[in-house]
């Protein structure tokens, strides 16, 4: 296990280079970046100051490594649009924001789709289960754009339920501004839970470990809790990792229509302010959580089955 | 890359189906994998009622518009034309010639979606395509060469399934500059081929071990053949389920781009961008947001349930209980 456990983290360095390398190989190819010299006139000293303050001064791989170095010192510059700020200073201000409301969307997503699942598959075809399978349908298929705007036209302005914008800015701090935004973000991971439960559940059902248990006259309920629920948990486990990453789109989209001062907002505005440092340091940021992530899942994945131990690296 | 739990358990090992009862009696009949699946297909209620909701779909879309040269039905009729503005008849509820109303420039919305449709399917197969393209060619390679090379270019896909997909395409967009049909197409593309090249990989790498294939080795065939001739072909059923699983995603992710603003530039339509314009007057025109985002769900939809019955028909072991 430790051997595991060792490989598994030593493995992900090189591909968090791997990943900053193709990031900023890619923002170093945009057109009309500030890297690149103009033909607007700069005076030589402007121009050579510059470049020293972004380290254009030296080669390629000399950038690229103090950049490497700056994620890992967590210093990642000055913004090129907010001047006075530095990329770290914003991502520590937007960030936080934007891990609440993933958070709360896969916690919506644990507590309600996982024990639907659950439910389903020790019940399947009854009412229950095709209500719950045609629900778990549109979680898939209803773009999120679409849900968030209906929730807050029924629920804030119809109805009055909750307010129609803001977020509680602490990152402990909830209250009901926090319902809205996150149950439009966690739809699509619940949806996915219950399916995936159920699936993995009635698949284990039919496993010849459960008629054994079954054979050996061990009630029912015991048999769900130790034999079918932990074994049908590997899968759901593997399955948080691809979603991380749909999490953290979902946030973009969300963010911009509840208005929430998250990193992905911030993200989009800093594309549209060819804010390139900003760009690229959320970029990043971003790949290393969900890298980080992955990590997680496959150690977790290495504790639940002792199989993959060996199989993955 | 939206991922799709059928996609996740797909990719699991799955149990040994039990033994086909034989039917006895009935004459050995000639039959190909092609037309066996063709019929479990049929039997599939559902999936039937998908793909002709589908073909219903693309028809509109292409038909109502009209395309390339081919006059478009409502188009022709009452002289519309999707991106023309008039002012006269701005937001009228629907009638016969705007069976949808129109929006706030008095465009006709009937076509205007269908128009949005056509666009949103053409990006949604073109990249779907590419994906398949670059996923078999790395796939193959990999999988066919093994190795160190498989090794390496399997960690190599490792580090890409690091980038999320939304700033990865937002930034292909950046790096192409203009934002039109092409550049939506790479940038939806790039961001998400890792899948097919996996699935592919596992996949020649499986038939890679079946004796036809050492058969075909030993009596000399070369590499190529072996790889065009005995493993590819075999590969086909997986993909053509791989075009239904990704295309709801590519259709998804052009709506998010759209929606944000990154995506088709208006006056063009497409499903995503006719949303986020119907979104501000939600609460006077409700009708604007709710058709486009009924086409996205029903196309999605449409597109799972495809997969899945393709799936049944072509490798009945994989039957979901």
């Amino acid at each position: 296990m430790a051997a595991f456990i060792i490989r598994r983290v030593v493995w992900t360095i090189p591909v968090i280079l791997l990943v900053i390398l193709m990031i900023f190989v890619m923002m170093r190819q945009i057109e009309g970046n500030p890297f690149q010299k103009t033909n607007r006139p700069v005076p030589p000293q402007v121009q050579e100051n510059l470049e020293r303050k972004f380290n254009l001064d030296k080669p390629p791989w000399m950038q690229y490594l103090l950049y490497v170095k700056g994620v890992f010192t967590l210093d990642l510059g000055p913004s090129l649009y907010a001047t006075d700020r530095d990329v770290m200073d914003i991502i520590k201000e937007h960030f936080p924001r934007s891990v609440k409301l993933g958070v709360l969307a896969f916690l919506w997503a644990i507590v309600f789709g996982i024990p639907a699942g659950i439910i389903a598959a020790l019940r399947p075809n009854t009412m229950f289960d095709y209500f719950l399978m045609f629900f778990s349908s549109l979680g898939f298929a209803l773009p999120s754009f679409f849900v968030a705007t209906l929730f807050i036209y029924y629920f804030s302005v119809q109805w009055q339920v909750v307010p129609v914008q803001g977020w509680p800015l602490g990152f402990w701090e909830l209250d009901s501004r926090v319902i809205l935004p996150s149950l439009a973000l966690g739809l699509f991971p619940m949806a996915y839970f219950a399916r995936l439960t159920r699936g993995t559940m009635l698949e284990t059902m039919q496993q010849d470990y459960v008629r054994t248990a079954r054979a050996k006259g061990l009630r029912w309920r015991s048999i769900v809790a130790r034999h079918v629920f932990r074994n049908s948990l590997i899968p759901v486990v593997t399955a948080t990792a691809p979603l991380f990453g749909l999490i953290i789109t979902g946030t973009f989209v969300i963010e911009i229509i509840f208005s929430i001062p998250g990193i992905g907002r911030y993200f989009i505005n800093s594309v549209s302010n060819r804010d390139y440092a900003v760009v690229m340091g959320i970029t990043v940021l971003t790949s290393v959580v969900i890298i980080l992530a992955n990590l997680v899942v496959d150690l977790t994945y290495g504790f639940l089955d002792p199989r993959t131990r060996t199989s993955r690296t | 890359m939206a991922v799709n739990p059928r996609e996740a358990t797909a990719l699991q090992p799955q149990p040994a189906a039990p033994p086909l009862p034989e039917t006895a009696g009935e004459p050995v009949r000639q039959s190909n994998l092609w037309r066996d699946a063709y019929r479990r297909y049929l039997r599939n209620r559902g999936a039937v009622a998908a793909g002709i909701l589908f073909v219903v779909i693309v028809l509109y879309c292409f038909l109502i518009p009209g395309f390339w040269f081919v006059p478009g039905i409502w188009t022709t009729i009452f002289d519309i034309d999707y991106n023309d503005a008039n002012f006269a008849e701005v937001h009228l509820p629907p009638s016969l010639e705007h069976p949808f109303g129109t929006d706030q420039f008095g465009r006709d919305l009937f076509t205007r979606v269908a128009k949005g449709g056509q666009i949103s399917i053409l990006i949604g197969f073109a990249a779907t395509i590419a994906i398949l393209v670059i996923g078999i060619a790395y796939g193959s390679i990999s999988g066919f060469v093994g190795g160190r090379l498989d090794n390496g270019m399997m960690r190599f896909l490792d580090a890409l399934y690091g980038l999320p997909y939304l700033p990865f395409a937002i930034i292909a967009l950046a790096i192409i500059g203009t934002v039109n049909f092409w550049t939506m197409v790479i940038a939806l593309t790039i961001a998400s081929w890792f899948t097919a090249a996996r699935i592919v990989r596992g996949q020649v790498i499986t038939l890679k071990q079946n004796d036809y294939v050492r058969a075909a080795h030993a009596v000399g065939a070369r590499w190529y053949r072996v790889l065009m001739r005995h493993l590819l072909p075999n590969t086909l059923g997986v993909l053509i389920i791989a075009i239904f699983l990704e295309l709801p995603s590519v259709i998804l992710g052009e709506a998010f781009l759209s929606f944000i603003g990154l995506g088709i530039s208006p006056p063009d339509p497409s499903w995503g961008s006719l949303a986020s314009e119907a979104r501000d007057a939600y609460r006077t025109y409700p009708l604007d947001l709710w058709i486009p985002c009924l086409f996205i769900a029903a196309l999605v939809l449409c597109s799972n349930f495809i997969a899945d019955g393709l799936r049944d028909a072509l490798d009945p072991r994989t039957r979901e209980t």
